[in-house]
């Protein structure tokens, strides 16, 4: 079927987790096509999604299939699906959600990004397919201001996160943050944007901060999704800053793209999967799907850089997800870390989530006074 | 020398071709004890409340082989996938990891890995690994004993496919024996439905709850996938409209497909377990297909709590359903022939 003149007008739109919208929309706007920013994830978006899923679906695809819902109801008719490398469910997650929708009675099509063995030239061809831009021109332009976006927004939450728990007063940081990332969605050219990230930098250079505070640092990973939107893991890394932990993210917006684009070959540095292939290899010798292996293998890893604790979080019936927390409790004992496995789905009220938290860090601060005083 | 095999997952499929493979090259297979109450306690307390009931069953098997049976030399597959990108679910893929984590006492755990999507990680690889820990290194034998392991396995899947229950099909192939299943049941039962699930949830008396036991007290008969060839689920495949994407997909997609569109068949019955991934995108899609098609259809759900009483009141109701809806159509049609008979007296008192 020729999907290319079902529509006389195409309008995209995408579904949205954490920042990836940014560099996303830089490239969508490159090539020309008429985009719709969808709203940062939401309760409403939740609630859409849950009520057209099944129970036991995980809680990225009731998300996305929220995130459509919203889209079609503001007269978007071209859906973008990414699938990323990885063999879980995701790869059922596009034809469900057609399926699903088509059922609900809306009129769209559907590109789906595979990105199965990293095909730069398969990210292209859809791209063109779903702007009806032909011009390689434009596409590598759009690609070049995208990855820009991409390692700005790394560097100021890396920063961030670095700034947080030290900050004397705390909010301010963030603030400077959030001032950047609108600043790094509306600029345009690569330099325009090295010029936004010195601005970023300088502001943050003004932050007063408290240098002799004892800090403790945590290895956050887990699932991919639940990882990098804020409104799924429940504002985790700032919750965490303001308890007075400094957080690394394992999963970098960045890195990821990266691995998944560029060809092995080019590469140089050890990739975070190759990290966690090597690391886990006595507790899990196989690579099993999702990002199992990378959840093992940072929490090994995070032993050996003798980092604090371990969070690791990922979404309620992640099958992936559900055998690293079977593994976890045998490597926190046998390498001597603390872990803590926290799977959020619809129901996970704050409340007893931050007091999980908070148990956790007074044990991580517990355990480091005695590692001192020993 | 011997060897334990747990009694859970992939053991239902391939039970008979892991026996020929052993038997061949004289290491003797101990078989843990069938499921019991505690064998699902033992194993629930060792994974995480998430995981899926077989996996906890099979956690169970592998203690008990160790506790009861004294077998210090677990064998414990995995299956990652079956042929290019076509993966199993993470949990069949990753479970020698899981047991070997969880699992705290002294055994020799042999962990051999099938991977089709790899170039040196197919059958013979997965054989050699599977043996080359107790001593047994030599490729040519390996092959034999392989050779033998397959007159097991195809013995047992005709006589599967002739429509022998599994427990009598298994002890015929340990014995070396073939019977082909010959029972004419024509005009026995009232009702045929086809009850769809993986193997391991199937027979497992323990998470099927005898099903097939209550189906035929109840009056019906029941068919399931291994009654069906290889051609058949492929063909089901297109009926539902999508492609093998998960390893055990034949076994519920493929045959529901065939099913769905049986005439023979009056209703059809899928048996998950709670928090099965791949089960519960399978379900949806055979759910909406079964409406397109009209045809009914029971999802059941099983975990370590459900409840016997609930169970079987479903099924029962289910029967009632399909009892009621095939006695409507039987005087439905009736009618219709009752109706035409009297317009062709009319026809014929008219001339």
């Amino acid at each position: 079927m020729n999907f290319n003149n079902k529509f006389d007008k195409k309008i995209i739109s995408f579904p949205q987790m954490g920042n990836l919208y940014i560099p996303v929309c830089a490239l969508l706007k490159a090539m020309g096509a008429d985009n719709v920013l969808l709203p940062a994830n939401n309760k409403q978006t939740l609630t859409l999604g849950t009520r057209h899923s099944i129970e036991t679906m995980c809680l990225p695809y009731k998300m996305n299939l929220g995130n459509y819902i919203q889209a079609l109801e503001m007269g978007v008719n071209t859906l973008i699906m990414f699938q990323a490398p990885g063999t879980c469910r995701l790869g059922n997650y596009a034809k469900l959600a057609e399926a699903k929708l088509r059922e609900l009675g809306y009129d769209f099509e559907m590109i789906v990004f595979d990105l199965y063995g990293g095909k730069f030239k398969e990210v292209i061809n859809k791209f063109s397919l779903a702007t009806g831009n032909k011009s390689m021109i434009s596409a590598l332009k759009g690609i070049r201001a995208g990855l820009a976006k991409f390692n700005a927004l790394d560097k100021i939450e890396r920063e961030l996160l670095y700034l947080r728990p030290r900050e004397i007063k705390p909010g301010k940081a963030e603030k400077i943050y959030k001032q950047g990332v609108a600043m790094i969605h509306k600029s345009e050219s690569p330099r325009q944007i090295k010029e936004v990230v010195d601005e970023i930098m300088s502001r943050y250079s003004k932050v007063n901060i408290d240098k002799s505070k004892e800090i403790l640092k945590i290895f956050l990973t887990g699932e991919f999704f639940v990882l990098l939107d804020p409104f799924t893991n429940m504002n985790i890394e700032k919750e965490l800053g303001l308890l007075g932990v400094e957080v690394h993210r394992q999963i970098m917006l960045a890195d990821w793209i990266g691995q998944s684009l560029i060809p092995k070959i080019i590469r140089k540095i050890e990739t975070h999967k190759e990290r966690a292939i090597r690391t886990a290899q006595p507790y899990l010798k196989r690579i099993v799907g999702g990002e199992c292996i990378e959840s093992v293998g940072d929490a090994v890893y995070a032993a050996e850089q003798e980092v604090d604790g371990v969070v690791h979080i990922g979404p309620f019936n992640c099958i992936p997800e559900i055998l690293s927390q079977c593994i976890l409790p045998h490597i926190s004992r046998k390498e001597n870390i603390p872990v803590i496995s926290l799977l959020m789905d619809e129901h996970t009220g704050k409340a007893g989530f931050m007091t999980r938290l908070e148990a956790f860090v007074d044990l991580m601060k517990r355990n480091k006074k005695v590692m001192q005083i020993a | 020398m011997k060897i334990g095999i747990p009694r859970g997952m992939n053991y239902y499929n391939f039970y008979p071709f892991w026996h020929g493979f052993f038997t061949f090259l004289g290491i003797e297979p101990v078989l843990s004890s069938k499921t019991t109450k505690k064998t699902v306690l033992q194993g629930s307390q060792l994974v995480v409340p998430e995981t899926c009931l077989p996996v906890k069953i099979y956690m169970g098997h592998v203690l008990d082989l160790i506790d009861n049976k004294k077998v210090d030399v677990i064998f414990v597959p995995s299956h990652q996938s079956i042929a290019p990108k076509i993966y199993n679910c993470s949990k069949i893929r990753g479970l020698p990891d899981l047991v070997r984590n969880v699992v705290k006492r002294n055994f020799l755990l042999i962990e051999p890995t099938l991977d089709k999507s790899e170039k040196k990680q197919g059958l013979y690889e997965y054989l050699y690994e599977s043996v080359a820990p107790l001593g047994i290194t030599d490729k040519k034998l390996i092959k034999k004993a392989s050779k033998a392991g397959w007159e097991y396995q195809n013995r047992f899947n005709a006589m599967m496919r002739s429509g022998m229950k599994l427990d009598e099909a298994l002890d015929c192939v340990v014995k070396g024996k073939f019977v082909e299943h010959k029972e004419d049941d024509t005009g026995k039962y009232q009702i045929n439905v086809a009850v769809l699930s993986h193997a391991y949830n199937l027979y497992d008396e323990k998470v099927s709850m005898k099903i097939f036991k209550k189906l035929e007290d109840l009056g019906i008969r029941s068919y399931i996938a291994e009654n069906l060839s290889m051609d058949e689920m492929k063909k089901g495949f297109m009926v539902l409209n999508t492609h093998l994407y998960w390893a055990n997909e034949y076994e519920v997609t493929g045959a529901a497909g065939h099913y769905l569109v049986d005439k023979k068949i009056d209703g059809v019955i899928t048996l998950t377990s709670f928090g099965c991934g791949p089960d519960s995108i399978m379900v949806e899609r055979i759910t909406r297909y079964a409406k397109r098609l009209s045809k009914p259809l029971l999802n059941l759900t099983v975990d370590e709590h459900t409840g016997e009483a609930g169970f079987i009141t479903r099924l029962e109701a289910f029967t009632d359903m399909l009892l009621r809806r095939k006695r409507e159509s039987v005087i439905k049609s009736l009618s219709k022939q009752f109706g035409e008979r009297k317009e062709e007296k009319l026809v014929q008192n008219r001339t």
